[in-house]
Formats: structure tokens, sequence, C-alpha cells
């Protein structure tokens, strides 16, 4: 890894952090559990920035950076006794594909009000492929951070108990 | 007075209507279905009964039977008050159903227990106005937007989601409620456009609204499905789409208005 790309990694990590906060404290959590989201958020969204740069494809990235929050946050919230949605939700936000759905409402929106048929071809096209996109990065998210839960159900459930 | 242990005993009204609201308060709070059955079933049997439960988006139906006899039944149902995400009050009846299990908590304790978790006052509504203005900031600039993009998304921000706080106060439909905050955050980034300020104004618009995604509605609804819920997955995903529906909506009348599909 080069200076240039360690810089813009942590960067990249620092404002991933700053978004989880943001959004985690929508949902009013404790004080504990938002550190820990901001600390995930940032693991997994330079995680993902990185293997995007490294040419992974974006899909896979995430679903890869998503089962990567998924187990941290079982082990954390074997730590501080809390369940692990409470931290695991907020940090996958960042990776939410905001850019891609807004992509696809512009595509459909144009595609909508042109009249020529070339250009709605493409159109169409900018619809599905973005809109494709946006999918399956929320699938693979969802089911990415899902994983942990669904392979030790025993564990994650009883990570409140204290004795 | 008496204080032989039979006596305290809850009746079995009692443990119902304690259980049924604990279940109701997880639901409202955004916890996902496995977890409210496991909670609320773990505390049935210590206080010696059988619960089954079945939660759907707007009631939960539950029945506690008796273990030494299944004649003495018990079946509610509760309604559910509207999803406000709550994930102190997650936790914490949670562990409170553990510590019940564990601890062998009489009723008497849980009760106040209950309503000190339920009652806890949230963070400062100001705090999470600023710090989500600033989340949003930053994933603007996660999506490569420049400075100007993310000065715009700031105040956009600060603005729709004030909009929103006050009209979930004064309870209007949560549909126009979103529909509306995208709306005024959108419109506000379209400026950027408008006025040529910076060079990503693209960016700024798209993630002027990310803010109001549903994101965890949406994970609880996968997280349902994979469990086996379908019913109540479903539900909270209709409930989701509608929401990030409403969402486009609210950009695309800004978009319209602001003329950009001709950009």
């Amino acid at each position: 890894m080069t200076p240039e790309m360690f810089y813009l990694v942590i960067v990249d990590g620092l404002m991933a952090a700053i978004a989880a906060v943001g959004f985690a404290v929508i949902s009013n959590p404790s004080r504990k559990a938002v550190l820990v989201s901001a600390l995930l958020a940032a693991i997994g969204h330079s995680l993902r920035f990185f293997m995007i740069k490294s040419g992974l494809d974006i899909t896979l990235a995430s679903f890869v950076a998503a089962s990567f929050i998924g187990f941290l946050s079982i082990f954390f919230a074997k730590i501080i006794h809390c369940p692990a949605e409470v931290f695991s939700y907020p940090s996958l936000l960042p990776m939410i594909p905001g850019l891609f759905a807004y992509r696809t409402i512009l595509s459909m929106i144009k595609f909508m009000q042109s009249t020529e048929v070339v250009k709605t071809q493409g159109y169409m096209l900018d619809f599905f492929h973005n809109g494709m996109t946006a999918l399956f990065i929320l699938l693979a998210l969802v089911v990415g951070v899902s994983l942990p839960v669904l392979f030790f159900p025993k564990l994650s459930f009883s990570v409140t108990r204290k004795y | 007075m008496n204080d032989s242990p039979v006596k305290n005993e809850p009746t079995i009204e009692q443990t119902a209507v304690l259980l049924i609201d604990i279940a109701s308060a997880l639901m409202s709070s955004g916890a996902h279905t496995m977890r409210i059955i496991q909670n609320v079933s773990r505390m049935a049997e210590t206080f010696g009964y059988d619960l089954d439960l079945s939660v759907f988006q707007l009631s939960i139906m539950m029945t506690i039977i008796n273990k030494d006899d299944p004649c003495k039944l018990l079946t509610q149902v509760k309604k559910i008050k509207p999803l406000h995400l709550n994930f102190t009050i997650v936790s914490e009846l949670s562990a409170l159903s553990w510590d019940t299990y564990d601890k062998h908590l009489p009723y008497d304790k849980i009760i106040p227990e209950f309503h000190k978790i339920i009652s806890r006052k949230r963070i400062s509504g100001w705090l999470v106005l600023l710090l989500v203005a600033l989340a949003n900031a930053a994933f603007c600039r996660l999506f490569k937007g420049d400075f100007m993009a993310m000065g715009l998304v700031f105040f956009a921000t600060l603005a729709g989601f004030s909009v929103r706080q006050g009209m979930i106060k004064k309870q209007v439909n949560h549909l126009v409620t979103f529909t509306t905050s995208a709306f005024v955050a959108s419109l506000l980034t379209g400026l950027g456009y408008v006025f040529h300020l910076g060079h990503t104004p693209e960016i700024a618009m798209a993630s002027s609204v990310l803010y109001l995604i549903p994101g965890v509605p949406l994970i609880n609804s996968f997280l349902d499905i994979l469990q086996g819920h379908i019913l109540t997955g479903i539900a909270r995903l209709v409930n989701a789409f509608s929401l990030i529906v409403c969402i486009a909506i609210g950009l695309f009348c800004s978009m319209l208005i602001l003329g950009l599909e001709k950009l």
C-alpha cells in the first residue's frame, strides 16, 4: 500500500465514522454503543474502500465488509453486554448505495420525459444498471450483517446475559 | 402482613399484561421478531408459563399457558405504537429478561424496572439534529463531493431534519413527513445547481436525502425473513419501501421544480 492510498483509506474511515455517529443517534442508543458503531463503520467502510480500489466488485466488497462488521459486532456485543444490532445497523448505513439510487430516479425521470426513441433506450439501460446495482448492494449488506446471527443464534441472543 | 411466597406470585392476568407490554415496547423500539419472542418467552418461563406469540405490524397476539395446569391460559391482543426507534430500550429490556431468568427476579421488582426503562429520556433533539447534519455532510464526502457540496448538504439536512422532527411531533402521517423533508432538503441543495456552486452539485443533491433512508426497518425485515418470520418481514419491507418511494417523490418534485432534468 502506498502512503497516498493509506491516507485515502484513513480519511474514508474517518468520514464513515462521523456518518455512523449521526445515523446512530437517531435510534437513541447508549453512549458506548455509539462509539462502537463509529469504530465498526470506520473499519468496515475503509475495508470496502480498499477492496474496491484493489479491483474487487462493489457488491462483493460490500458483502465482505458487511459480514466483517457483523462478526466484529458480536464480539463487541459480548464485551459491553448490548445486542449486536444496536451498533451493527448504524455502522452499515454509510455503505447504503445512495448515489446509485439517485441515478436510478434521475434516469427514470429522463425516460419518462424523453420523446426520442434512441435516447429512451439509453435511459432504460441506465435505469436498470443503477437500480440493479443499488438493489444488490443492499441485499449484500443485509445478508452479510445477518450471517453471524444465522451461524451463532445462541451466542447472539445471549450477549446481554451477565452471568 | 402476609409474607408467604405464594402471596407474592403474580396472577396470570398480571403476568400477561406485563409480558405483552414488554413485547409491544420492543416492537415499537425496533427490535426484530426473533429477539422479541426470545426475550418474552424467557421471562414467561421464569414465571412458570409457556408462551406463544404472533407479531404483526400493528398488533401482537399472545397466549400464556400455565406449565402445571394447561387449562389455565390467557390470550391477549395489543396494539403496537408507531415505530419510534429506541435501541436503549431494546438492549435494556433484553438485559432485564436475562436478569429475570438468571436471578429469578420477583414480579414486584420487574414492574418498576420496566417503567424506569421505558420512561428514560431520549438524547436531546438539538444534539441529534446537529450530529445528523454532520453525518450527512460526511456522507457527501464519502461519495467524493467537494467542500461546497458538503456545506450545502449540511445546511439542507439541518432544514430537512428539523422539518421532520417538527412533523413527527405534530403526528403528521409518516409518509407525508418523509416526502416533505426529502423535498425541503433536496430543494435547498438544488440551489447549488442553479447558482453553480462547487464542482459536484449532483453529489450534493443525491446525498442530501440519505439521512431519511429507513435503514433499521430494512435490515430488520430481511433478518425476519431469513429467520422464517416471513409475514412480519414482508410487512416491514413494504413499510420501508413505501418510505423510500416517498423520499424519491420528494426528490422528484424538487428536481422538476428546479428543472434539473435538462442539465
